[in-house]
């Protein structure tokens, strides 16, 4: 069946029962007999599909419903309601055939045995997901050349640094060459240039073997630098599907033109740049930014009266930057006008 | 279920068991040197106190006696004792155990003794403290060993024969195997010391492979590796069964060895006759047999600790719920050394107790198949039963991802 979606989600919901603590000392033996009980909305009827060969970047704060979707995709949770299928299988029903077809990283922990060298957990897997010796060997070559593994996979996984261990972790996930790839958090805690590796590993493997990817991030570079389509929840409930694109075009508002002044002398002729709806900030001594809705003011027009007030050296104009617009979706702006 | 995915579970979790050193030590070190400490360590250390107690010559007071100065004279002349001048205090210098006895002559004792009335001695003691028992008993022995001479004596003096005060000798033979005698005296001990072996060796294994697990985030991944969750189950419950049963075994070897090494100790600390009538033997069949009735025990320990760790969040949190479980198994334990209590078939259904039981009888010699045959069949019953909640709790997201 061409272009049916690899997954198909259906008002999917998670309900958890999680015990209310009454507060001090009093409330707490009160608590050791008699338990009050309130159910919490993890998930909240989200529906989406994802074809073949996407990467969709799934974001939300924290606690918004991310690791349990994760969880219910992966088959570790039973939804409370709802449909759900996933390259074939009900994930939860056929669990052990349909994980053999997925991959799954789950940023903060590791599937690698701690005190054991990463070589001997990959073998351990090889077995439990019955993949051919040949096949093994090919795949490690492959993982060494984007990843460079060769370096420490006689190493136990507790001396490893973070971002080693996210690589191996990424090679374990892939050792039986899954079409489908979950990642909850993959850059969580990673530096910069370790982040660069692991999304360009991403990249890599998703132009080459065409695997689809999910991966939950609080880290939006990771969005804007893998996904071109974002999904994003909050408190269980999918508040936004589609390309990056058309979210950046449809709320980001704000533009800044950042400018940096050719001396000193010309600090007095900034004020005739000044108007209403414009925001004027100094970065530094020589460098100043300006701010504006891109709805009232014309980029062009802007520039061009910079250019002919004061002499510059340097000019750079800039997005709003992207965890501010989320950060406005957060605090629950309205986002219909982008999903009408 | 897979047996091929049980072991795979199994040699893995092994692997990391056995680099995990907080379970490497109950596991080995503590049932290896445990045993040596409790048997050779405890039988040297009672027969140097009592060696060296018997060696002190306790201090001993006359009381009275003033007109007695034969036994007065005669007392003096022993030399396992040591008298001292009489005091009113008597009572409370035994009490601060300045001396250890004191001995009351009533008046008129020589005389009464060579007129043949009875006379009535009355000694003074500190019950259950080891130099004054000894000091009363040699007391006692000597006023014994005074009666003894006087009847003769007297005997003697009528030309009446020994015989007559002595109508009936009684000659004790033991008829008991050796193994017998030794059961009585370690049998209730070393099933007891293995059963809780079996659990302490458990715990840790237990608490890694399932709160551990929960602590160090692995639980979620191992869960979405394509290994059913039963065969999950049993993989883990094997490995902590291994540490259980290796536990055990370890102890077991180990105390032999100790008993072996003990018994020659004892036998040079301790003068050759006193020895001998300390017969040590255990026949390895029966220490087999034991072995056989714990491993139902075994098994339900491993699955019982793998439950109660799995409802746990922390390894803290699942050692708090571990430490009364230890209990549990210790009264039941302590119970079965209890004198006269025997095992019946109402006992033989309790666990724990019902194998301490059993166990303490085979290593007796003394095969009750009945009994034998309930206590494994109830023994294997409650493992069962323990192991299907466990399997059971591995289904319940709200054990397994408690918040």
């Amino acid at each position: 069946m061409p272009n049916s979606p690899l997954i198909s989600v259906r008002d999917l919901t998670k309900n958890f029962r999680s015990a209310h603590r009454r507060e001090g000392l009093w409330g707490g033996i009160v608590d050791l007999f008699h338990r009050e009980y309130r159910t919490v909305e993890a998930v909240s009827k989200i529906s989406f599909e994802i074809e073949p060969g996407e990467m969709v970047g799934y974001i939300g704060p924290n606690g918004a419903g991310k690791s349990t979707t994760i969880k219910m995709l992966t088959g570790i949770l039973v939804p409370s309601s709802g449909e759900l299928v996933s390259n074939g299988f009900v994930p939860w029903r056929e669990r052990t055939a349909y994980v053999r077809t997925i991959g799954v990283v789950f940023g903060q922990r590791t599937q690698l045995w701690w005190d054991i060298a990463v070589i001997e957990s990959l073998k351990l897997l090889r077995r439990i997901y019955d993949v051919s010796q040949h096949d093994f060997d090919e795949r490690i070559e492959t993982f060494d050349q984007i990843l460079g593994l060769r370096d420490y996979l006689n190493t136990p996984v507790r001396k490893l640094s973070l971002g080693e261990r996210m690589r191996c972790d990424l090679a374990a996930a892939l050792l039986h060459n899954p079409p489908l790839l979950f990642l909850d958090e993959p850059t969580i805690g990673l530096d910069v240039v370790a982040k660069d590796h692991i999304r360009h590993f991403l990249r890599a493997i998703n132009q080459r073997y065409r695997t689809t990817v999910l991966l939950t991030t609080h880290d939006l570079d990771d969005i804007e630098e893998l996904c071109r389509r974002i999904m994003i929840i909050d408190h269980g409930r999918l508040l936004y599907d589609g390309p990056l694109a058309l979210l950046k075009q449809k709320l980001l508002r704000t533009k800044q033109v950042k400018f940096a002044l050719r001396d000193k002398g010309q600090l007095p002729q900034l004020a005739a740049i000044e108007r209403e709806g414009l925001k004027l900030e100094r970065v530094d001594e020589l460098t100043w930014r300006i701010s504006f809705d891109r709805t009232l003011f014309a980029t062009a027009d802007l520039i061009r009266q910079i250019l002919g007030t004061v002499e510059i050296r340097d000019l750079l104009i800039e997005d709003e930057p992207i965890e501010e617009l989320i950060k406005r979706i957060y605090a629950g702006e309205a986002l219909h006008e982008v999903n009408t | 279920m897979k047996l091929r995915d049980i072991g795979i579970i199994y040699r893995k979790e092994m692997k990391d068991t056995l680099r995990d050193r907080r379970a490497l030590i109950s596991m080995i070190v503590v049932p290896i040197l445990l045993m040596p400490l409790l048997t050779i360590g405890i039988g040297v250390l009672s027969a140097e106190i009592v060696g060296r107690a018997m060696e002190e010559i306790p201090k001993v007071m006359i009381l009275g006696g003033a007109d007695s100065p034969n036994i007065t004279a005669e007392l003096r002349a022993q030399s396992d004792i040591h008298v001292v001048p009489a005091g009113a205090d008597y009572a409370q210098q035994i009490e601060d155990k300045r001396i250890r006895a004191a001995v009351e002559i009533p008046p008129g004792f020589d005389a009464s003794l060579a007129a043949g009335t009875p006379a009535t001695i009355t000694l003074y003691d500190y019950k259950n403290d080891l130099k004054s028992s000894i000091a009363a008993d040699r007391l006692q022995k000597f006023f014994r060993d005074l009666g003894d001479r006087t009847v003769r004596e007297r005997l003697e003096a009528q030309r009446l024969p020994d015989s007559l005060i002595h109508p009936i000798e009684v000659n004790e033979q033991n008829a008991a195997p050796p193994e017998k005698a030794t059961g009585e005296l370690i049998g209730g001990i070393v099933p007891y010391f293995v059963i809780l072996l079996c659990l302490t060796g458990a715990i840790y294994p237990a608490i890694d492979l399932t709160a551990g697990e929960k602590e160090r985030g692995t639980m979620e991944t191992i869960l979405s590796s394509p290994v059913s969750r039963t065969d999950l189950v049993f993989g883990k419950f094997l490995t902590v069964l291994t540490a259980s049963l290796a536990t055990a075994f370890l102890a077991v070897l180990s105390m032999a060895v100790s008993f072996g090494i003990g018994k020659t100790l004892l036998m040079s600390l301790t003068d050759p006759g006193q020895a001998s009538g300390f017969t040590l033997s255990i026949n390895p069949g029966s220490v087999a047999a034991v072995f056989v009735m714990v491993l139902p025990l075994a098994v339900l320990f491993s699955a019982a600790l793998l439950a109660v760790a799995l409802c746990a969040k922390s390894y803290k949190e699942a050692q708090s719920y571990l430490q009364p479980m230890t209990i549990l198994v210790l009264v039941p334990g302590i119970v079965s050394l209890l004198p006269g209590v025997d095992l019946n078939a109402r006992l033989a259904l309790i666990p724990v107790l019902n194998t301490s039981l059993v166990s303490k009888e085979i290593l007796m010699g003394t095969y009750h198949w009945h009994y034998i045959a309930l206590i494994f069949i109830s023994s294997c019953v409650y493992a069962a039963a323990a192991l299907t909640i466990a399997v059971r709790l591995f289904e319940r997201e709200d054990v397994l991802f408690r918040t």
